[in-house]
């Protein structure tokens, strides 16, 4: 019998090296210590022995038992080891380029005005939207700018055919002209006309001029404006403003100054310089950047405010100025030709 | 406007100021400070005074002469060749000696000019930049008449007159009174606190020399509100000629050329007052009598520009008995104006309406000095002093005499203003202190008078401040803040925190749709890009159906390629990939997010929108660059990605595949979901490949673009609600319905779904019905597709039997047969 079971060890070993799916493996199992396996087999006879032989003979059966489980074992790993290899695909090279796509890059007027958004809001400023095609009332007439003005000639602003019809754009005035918004203080006047001081907002967007495109100028290009509407608005807190702006833009030591000028809607009305040395590519001292004022009485007469009551300040600037400046960019036309190289430095 | 630091002097001592102070006050009283430049000559070396002593003839070309010159102590006796017609002998002129270097960079050497050896160069003002001088020839310092020549052999600078500095200004348009320089010189005076002196006027009027009815016998206005003062005043014996130096110099510095003396005065005093006046020939006056009426519809008048202009009954012009002389305010006809032979003049002195004006000047098309002027308005109080400054400057230069009285019609024009304003308003408005004594010293500086001060008021004293009549921009207290501010000086506005009350109020929808599209599809590898909303039409055209062209137009278009509203930013996105690949840039994955106008029966609607498209890449066939290439539902996914951040579940929606005119798409390959009469629509796919070839773009381009109406964009910030998660285990059953294969699956599932839920008891709920397969082709009849759904039951209290779910399933497969005759499930 311990020549049978040597005999059926050494079988056994030759097959389960040459099983190599877990199929094959299963089925020679079985063969062994299945129901009608060979060692199964002998393991049956035990019953019929002689008392005195089953010490010995079981002692030799455990023994073969045990090797075959390790047989079992080792050839089970073996097929196990070949499966997860089998998942693995080629070789790499870890030096090769991935040929997926980099991640995506947000353009750098939207950076721009992202980060412009993310400072106001800590001054307590939400964003507000407006129509970029807008009428003459929003964009003008509530805005102080009499109907002979320069600025609403059709050689400085884009209008459409007294018949064009706007259907979710509503005008104030009957007969009054649809216009492309020549800037973002038409926001102001729609959000002020929509609900009651206080109100703190600013109003990133798209305006348009009528301008032969060149390194500085644009058929369309955008604006950001804030406007702060609540009692006892002053200067004092306009500059306040700006320097806060621009020292979280810039660095705290980023100076701002006011020189006075003229807006129609805004009285003080002053143009914002910015200490020019964090900037690159500037080699003047102050650089404009803006305009502002204290909205003008006339302003809050348009849309029904008590002007004895509110005062408010507004702000306003061009993001294509501002993101050339911060970035160095010399040229407007390079953010709308979209150039992945120009692109991708932003990101 | 041009303004001469020589002339401001006339009026305010800046001596001793410098230049860039005198800019910097400038800048801070709100005037923006262009250029600064000097009018004098640069600082030469070797550039010296020098007499001639002879000149001959060249002796080989016969446009030269030689010329001895003596530059005295500077080198003695030269010889020097030299071209300009007037280098006689006795003349002392500018001589620039070998090592002098001249304006552009011109050194001058000992030289040889066709054999003839030459020792320097005589010069002519404009070789010196000399502004203004005349150019024909040699600079002449001295004639060998003049008394007391400068010295020989001096440096020229110390001989040339000293420059003006000019500075150039840009004058808001509220401030009509600084358009001239006593404005300017006001507004300084406030800042330096030095007094103003206003120039002195020697004529008044009097009873002098007769009256000249044969002249000018009558002046008419027959459009009062269009001109409501003019005044002509005539002037017999006038001696006309050229204006003196120093009149030409300061016409040259402020911009304006000399023309003769009676037009230069008249220059002068519009830029020393801002008023404009006008000269007319007394002669060339038809009738003798002076006409303001409105133009006749197409009546012509040649302007002093030598153009014919026509004009029409909304225009004012100044006639004669028989024909316009003048468009009023604008500019004089060449009919009427002086020449050599004027004797005696009419000069008018007048005011127009602004709005007049700036139509006229529009409608026209042509602005003078004169027409910017009273455009933004020119102060009538003023304009007797200043018509009595021009005469008197005509009588002084021109000689002659007034004759008679001035003739006026109008005038009576009101002016009282007063502003009650308190320091304390000024304070609280301003944010911080400014004591009373500097804001009365601001205000009065600007000649702002204080006339009243009431002391009861219980925050301070009030002021009544009276307004000068030049100063008609100033109307309500807060104008005064403003002119206390500027000359107290905006630098003084102290430092402070940012004082936020918060507010309650979120950002706009929009701008949180695109925040998260931006997000969204950046982090998916897209380039965002911003492009023009302005588009040809013929990409509008090529977008959308025709009707939307004709609505999208713009009246008044900058340019052709440009002349309408875009209605997708597809085409954008096209141009950019097309330049990039035109760089040999790799783009493949590009979007904008941003405004379009969709036309829809007539009306246009602004839209908020999003698009993307992705171009295959050219380099996907080599081995590790393999990648599954992008196809209709990747677009479909992204699509209904940006669709979830508007609010909108695509997964509900119909679907639609336009055929015919597909405007951008390429046939059977793309779809259109919603509708913007709904308040949004989807359009994704392949881009045709004819307009892809016609672009110029290599490779396929799928694209998605998402529009809703701006109103209509959701606040996707609204609460969600918590539903609970189903913890019992699904029952799954499989069907494959063998349909048409033109039916869309869509419309199957719908109807499974229907039919499934019809087939439930009420003890448990059908799920979901997915798609998993699609299958056409061998062991299927002709044109006959299999779809394969999995129909998922469940109950939320409790494991499903088989018995239950077999049963609902079997009564599924009846209600099909019974109710879709055309469908076969699949055995």
């Amino acid at each position: 019998m311990q020549q049978e079971l040597h005999a059926l060890l050494d079988k056994a070993r030759a097959e389960f090296s040459a099983t190599k799916i877990r199929a094959d493996f299963e089925a020679t199992k079985a063969r062994y210590v299945g129901p009608n396996g060979s060692l199964t087999a002998f393991m049956k006879q035990m019953g019929g022995l002689p008392k005195e032989q089953k010490p010995v003979v079981g002692k030799l059966i455990n023994e073969t038992k045990t090797a075959l489980a390790a047989l079992l074992a080792a050839a089970l790993r073996t097929i196990e080891a070949g499966e997860l290899a089998a998942q693995l695909g080629p070789a790499i090279d870890p030096t090769l380029p991935s040929p997926d796509a980099p991640a995506g890059t947000s353009h750098p007027l939207t950076l721009v005005r992202e980060e412009m958004c993310r400072i106001l809001a800590k001054a307590g400023f939400s964003v507000v939207e407006g129509p970029e095609a807008e009428t003459e009332f929003y964009c003008f007439d509530a805005l102080n700018t009499p109907a002979d003005h320069p600025a609403r000639n059709e050689q400085d602003t884009f209008y459409f055919p007294a018949d064009a019809r706007f259907g979710n754009i509503s005008k104030k005035v009957p007969g009054e002209k649809y216009l492309l918004r020549t800037h973002t203080s038409s926001v102001q006047i729609r959000t002020m006309l929509k609900g009651q001081p206080p109100i703190r907002i600013v109003s990133p967007g798209r305006v348009y001029r009528r301008d032969t495109t060149d390194a500085t100028h644009s058929a369309n290009f955008h604006q950001l404006e804030c406007l702060y509407v609540d009692k006892n608005v002053t200067v004092r807190d306009l500059k306040a403003l700006l320097d806060y702006i621009f020292a979280s833009l810039l660095g705290k030591d980023t100076k701002t100054r006011f020189r006075p000028h003229y807006f129609g809607y805004t009285e003080p009305s002053f143009e914002v310089d910015l200490s020019a040395k964090h900037l690159p590519k500037v080699n003047k001292e102050w650089i404009e950047i803006g305009g502002c004022g204290m909205v003008d009485p006339t302003v809050f007469d348009a849309v029904g405010y008590d002007s004895k009551v509110w005062t408010g300040y507004a702000f306003g600037m061009g993001l294509e100025r501002l993101a050339m400046l911060l970035y160095g960019i010399d040229d407007i036309r390079y953010f709308y030709q979209n150039d992945l190289r120009f692109l991708r430095q932003f990101a | 406007m041009k303004i001469s630091l020589n002339w401001l002097n006339d009026y305010i001592d800046l001596s001793g100021i410098s230049n860039d102070d005198i800019s910097k006050a400038i800048t801070f009283l709100g005037f923006e400070v262009e250029s600064v430049h000097n009018t004098g000559a640069p600082k030469f070396n070797n550039v010296v005074t020098g007499r001639i002593l002879t000149r001959d003839r060249h002796p080989n070309a016969d446009k030269l002469s030689v010329c001895t010159v003596d530059v005295g102590p500077a080198g003695g006796v030269k010889t020097i060749v030299c071209g300009a017609p007037n280098c006689d002998a006795g003349n002392l002129v500018p001589v620039a000696l070998p090592g002098a270097i001249l304006p552009g960079n011109f050194e001058i050497k000992q030289s040889k000019i066709r054999g003839q050896s030459s020792d320097g160069m005589m010069c002519s003002s404009k070789e010196l930049a000399i502004e203004g001088g005349d150019h024909a020839g040699l600079m002449i310092l001295a004639a060998p008449a003049d008394a007391n020549p400068p010295a020989l052999g001096v440096a020229i600078n110390d001989v040339l007159p000293p420059g003006d500095t000019v500075f150039d200004i840009e004058i808001t348009p509220n401030r009509p009174d600084c358009l001239s320089h006593i404005g300017i010189a006001r507004e300084l005076s406030a800042w330096f606190k030095n007094p103003l002196k206003y120039p002195e006027t020697k004529y008044a009027p009097a009873a002098g020399a007769p009256a000249r009815p044969d002249l000018l016998e009558a002046i008419r206005v027959d459009s009062a509100e269009m001109c409501p003062l003019y005044t002509a005043t005539v002037i017999t014996g006038i001696k006309t000629g050229p204006s003196p130096e120093w009149m030409q110099r300061r016409l040259i510095a402020a911009g304006m050329r000399p023309i003769s003396n009676i037009v230069d005065i008249s220059n002068y005093v519009m830029l020393e007052y801002g008023q404009p006046t006008h000269a007319f020939d007394a002669k060339k006056i038809a009738g003798r009598q002076i006409i303001i009426r409105p133009a006749a519809e197409g009546e012509k008048i040649t302007t002093l520009d030598e153009k014919e202009r026509a004009l029409n009954s909304r225009m004012l012009v100044i006639a004669d008995a028989e024909k316009p002389l003048v468009i009023a305010g604008i500019m004089g006809g060449e009919n009427s104006g002086i020449d050599d032979t004027t004797a005696d003049i009419v000069l008018e002195a007048a005011i127009f309406s602004r709005t007049l004006i700036r139509w006229t000047s529009r409608q026209i098309g042509l602005s003078s000095d004169s027409s910017y002027r009273f455009e933004r308005g020119v102060d009538p109080h003023t304009l007797d002093e200043a018509a009595r400054r021009a005469i008197s400057l005509i009588l002084e230069l021109c000689g002659g005499q007034v004759a008679g009285t001035t003739h006026k019609a109008g005038g009576d024009i009101p002016w009282q203003r007063e502003i009650q304003i308190s320091p304390a308003y000024v304070n609280e408005r301003a944010g911080f202190e400014i004591p009373a004594a500097d804001q009365r010293a601001a205000l009065e500086a600007l000649e702002l008078r204080i006339t009243r001060e009431d002391k009861s008021a219980s925050d301070g004293p009030v002021w009544t401040v009276s307004i000068p009549t030049w100063r008609d921009d100033l109307d309500r207290p807060i104008d005064l803040v403003e002119e206390v501010l500027r000359v107290y000086g905006t630098e003084k506005i102290p430092p402070s925190p940012v004082l936020a009350p918060a507010l309650i109020g979120n950002d706009d929808p929009i701008v949180l749709f695109n925040r998260a599209v931006s997000a969204q599809l950046a982090g998916q590898g897209f380039n965002e890009c911003v492009n023009y909303t302005l588009r040809s039409k013929a990409e509008v055209d090529a977008w959308a159906p025709p009707a939307a062209a004709a609505g999208l137009a713009l009246s008044n278009p900058f340019t052709e390629d440009q002349s309408h509203l875009r209605a997708t930013l597809v085409p954008g996105l096209l141009e950019t990939l097309k330049l990039n690949q035109s760089r040999g840039v790799a783009a493949t994955r590009l979007f904008e997010a941003g405004r379009v106008f969709i036309e829809r029966n007539g009306q246009n609607f602004e839209c908020v929108s999003a698009a993307f498209i992705i171009a295959e890449n050219a380099d996907a066939n080599r081995a590790w660059l393999k990648r599954s290439p992008a196809d209709f539902y990747t677009a479909k996914c992204l699509v209904e990605t940006l669709a979830s951040i508007g609010g909108i579940d695509l997964s509900r929606q119909p679907v639609e595949m336009p055929s015919g005119a597909t405007f951008g798409w390429q046939e059977g390959q793309f779809a259109v979901i919603g509708d913007i009469a709904r308040g949004w629509i989807a359009r994704l796919g392949l881009v045709d490949l004819a307009l892809l070839r016609g672009l110029g773009i290599e490779g396929k381009v799928y694209a998605g673009a998402l529009s809703i109406l701006s109103e209509r964009v959701k606040n996707t910030s609204d609460r969600r609600r918590y539903q609970p998660v189903a913890m019992t285990p699904a029952a799954l059953r499989d069907i494959a319905l063998v349909v048409d294969e033109k039916l869309p699956a869509a419309d199957v599932q719908k109807t499974l779904a229907k039919l499934a839920r019809a087939a439930l008891p009420n003890t448990f709920a059908l799920e979901t019905v997915d798609i998993f397969d699609v299958y056409q082709g061998k062991g299927l009849p002709e044109a006959k597709k299999s779809l394969a759904f999995s129909l998922a039951y469940r109950a939320p209290d409790r494991t499903l039997t088989d018995d239950e779910v077999n049963t609902a399933f079997t009564k599924l497969q009846e209600a099909i047969a019974k109710n879709q005759p055309d469908w076969q499930i699949r055995k």
